[in-house]
Order: C-alpha cells, then structure tokens, then sequence
C-alpha cells in the first residue's frame, strides 16, 4: 500500500469503524444522568422490570421492545418509556393484507 | 483597584489547567493588564516550571498563609513581561496547610493589586479545589473532547452550583480538527449540548504546548503557536472584546489536502 493510500484510508470516516462520536455522546448523557440524579447505574433496569410487572397486570406487553431510556436537553432531564401493546386483532389484520 | 480572580479547574487532572492558567496570564499581562498566576496544587506545583520560573521561588503560597512571610515577598515578578506575575505553591507540605478562609484573605489582597488573578487548582474535588475556588469570583472550567474530562467537568460544575459560583465558562482543550471531521471526535454544539455552560474559547492541539513548556516560555507569547493565538483570544473576550471563535483549524498540508481530493470531499 502506498503513502498516499495509507494517507487516505486513515483519514477517512471509518478507519476505526462506525464513527464513535455518537457512542460517546449517548454514553454521556447517561452516565451523567445518574451521576446527577444520584442514581445507582442498575436503576433503569430495575426500573424496567418493575413497570413491567405493573403494565402486564392490566394489559398484554410485547417485553423484548421495551424501551426505557433517560434523557437530557438543556431544558430538562426526562424518562421515556415506549412499551408496545400485543395488539392480535390488529397485526392480524395487517398481516391478512 | 477591583480586580478579577479567576479559577481555573477541571475535576479530571491532566486536561491543561496549568498550561491555561500559565498561558492567559501572560496573555492578559501582554494585553498591559497587570496578572498574578496563583499555584493551589500544594505538593505538586507545576505552574512554576511550566512559567519558567521555577529557579525564582524562596517563599510560596504556604509561607505566606502560615505567617513566614507578605503577600508581596512571595509573590515573583516575570523579567520577560513586567506585568505578569507568579504566585507559587509549598513542594514539600500537603493541602491541608491551606484552607478556603486563608485563601479567601489573599485573594482579596490580590484583587486590590492586580488586574487579573488567575488560580490554578489541583485536580480532584476535595480540599484542594475548595481552597482554589473559596476566593473566585470567577471559574473556567478546562476540558478535552474525551468523555472521562466531560464526564468531570459535569461533576464540577454540579459543585459549583452548590457553592453558588454565578459566572462558569467553558473552555474546550486540545480539540482535533481532523478526528472531529471524521466523527471521531466529541464536536463543539455536542460538549455544549452536555454541559450546557457559557464557551470561553477552544484551544487546538498544538505541538508548540509541549515545545513551549518544554523550555520555560509561552505559547501564548509565541505567534506561531495556533494555542497560543487560542489562549490570546481568550483574554481578549476576558477583557470583553467580542473575539470570534476561531474556526476549527482546517488541516493545510498538501497530502491531508490530496486524500480529501480522492475521496471527493
């Protein structure tokens, strides 16, 4: 390989694979969500587990695509959960078409 | 005389505080602002050898909170710029030998003498910290790109907040122009979007900082040093002057210039 080859594959995006800043930046964001809140880092999992117990006594939850994730803006640190219903009739029906 | 005291600190050790507080004070002192740089690390001073100073010290910031000796005797007068000035700390004694009450008693004397005071802290959160921040009226907080520095600097702030510090600026170290390019590097709007802060300025890495240091002189000081101008611009914003921010260094060298060529960028 020449210089000029080496020269541009290391200066290009992905020479050390998918580009890290984003894996950083997520991974910032939640450590200092705890780190703020005093949270213990097992706190969202616990958390998960819990609301998963609460939902499943009154409706039918799809566990695997349960998402539970901190977030923080300048304005405002936030818990968002998405918990997809198993809705039979419907995926029936979409799935007839 | 109503003069400011700035603390320069960072949580995280090895970020550049001491090269900062070295280089906006000679900075500033070239500006004609008489500054007085102030060592807080006690036990490990480093602001000395880095100002090239080092050979000038017989009193230092212990023997003056411990009664051995004034303010003024202990404080050392830079031969190369007049105006800039040094304040060490003790080699041979630990932070407990000072306390935030003493160092808020000499950073009065300080703002009655100088324009600038500009205070160095140790890294870490404990006493040391306490003491460098009891007296500022002011706080810049020194990070990298690197999420360990990020992750500190949070920290710091959070304590900061709690001591009810009002003006808190950020000043960004050693960003790579090339890795941010890339995405392999933390972007100025993503630190600021963590860390939500008011930006002071950004400083390149910079070759000159090592070669500098390396020999007792200033970066800042040094027109060729792409830091130094960095560090000149910050004390020029210091002074109020609207001073852009420099524009992340665009890599100049004939081949970087060649590879973006061929992958059509």
């Amino acid at each position: 390989m020449g210089l000029l080859d080496k020269l541009v594959k290391h200066l290009s995006p992905g020479h050390y694979g998918p580009q890290s800043k984003a894996a950083a930046k997520e991974r910032l964001k939640l450590a200092l969500t705890y780190d703020r809140g005093g949270m213990a880092q097992g706190t969202i999992e616990q958390l998960r587990d819990e609301i998963i117990q609460v939902i499943a006594k009154h409706l039918a939850i799809n566990e695997e695509e349960i998402e539970i994730n901190f977030d923080r803006t300048v304005e405002e640190d936030k818990l968002i959960a998405s918990i997809p219903l198993r809705m039979a009739p419907r995926t029936a029906r979409t799935k007839s078409k | 005389m109503a003069g400011r005291v700035i603390t320069v600190t960072s949580g995280k050790g090895g970020v550049g505080k001491t090269t900062f507080s070295a280089n906006v004070s000679a900075a500033l002192a070239e500006l004609g602002k008489k500054a007085v740089a102030v060592d807080t690390d006690v036990g490990l001073r480093n602001l000395d050898i880095v100002m090239g100073l080092e050979n000038r010290i017989v009193y230092d910031l212990v023997d003056v909170v411990e009664g051995r000796c004034r303010l003024q005797k202990a404080i050392i007068r830079d031969k190369r710029l007049g105006t800039l000035h040094m304040l060490p700390a003790a080699q041979t004694r630990d932070k407990s030998a000072v306390s935030p009450d003493a160092m808020e008693k000499i950073c009065t004397e300080l703002r009655a003498q100088f324009d600038f005071t500009i205070i160095d802290s140790p890294a870490g959160i404990e006493g040391g910290f306490q003491n460098a921040i009891a007296g500022a009226d002011e706080v810049v907080i020194v990070t990298t790109p690197h999420v360990s520095a990020i992750r500190d600097a949070d920290r710091v702030i959070g304590l900061l907040e709690a001591a009810e510090k009002q003006r808190i600026y950020l000043v960004i170290n050693r960003l790579q122009a090339e890795m941010v390019r890339r995405g392999d590097m933390l972007d100025i709007p993503d630190i600021l979007d963590i860390l939500a802060i008011e930006l002071l300025g950004i400083i390149p890495e910079d070759e000159f900082i090592v070669v500098t240091s390396n020999r007792g002189e200033l970066a800042s000081l040094n027109p060729a040093s792409s830091a130094g101008h960095a560090y000149k611009n910050i004390a020029r914003r210091l002074l109020g002057e609207d001073v852009p921010l420099l524009p992340v260094e665009e890599d100049k060298g004939l081949f970087k210039r060649l590879a973006r060529l061929f992958k059509g960028q």
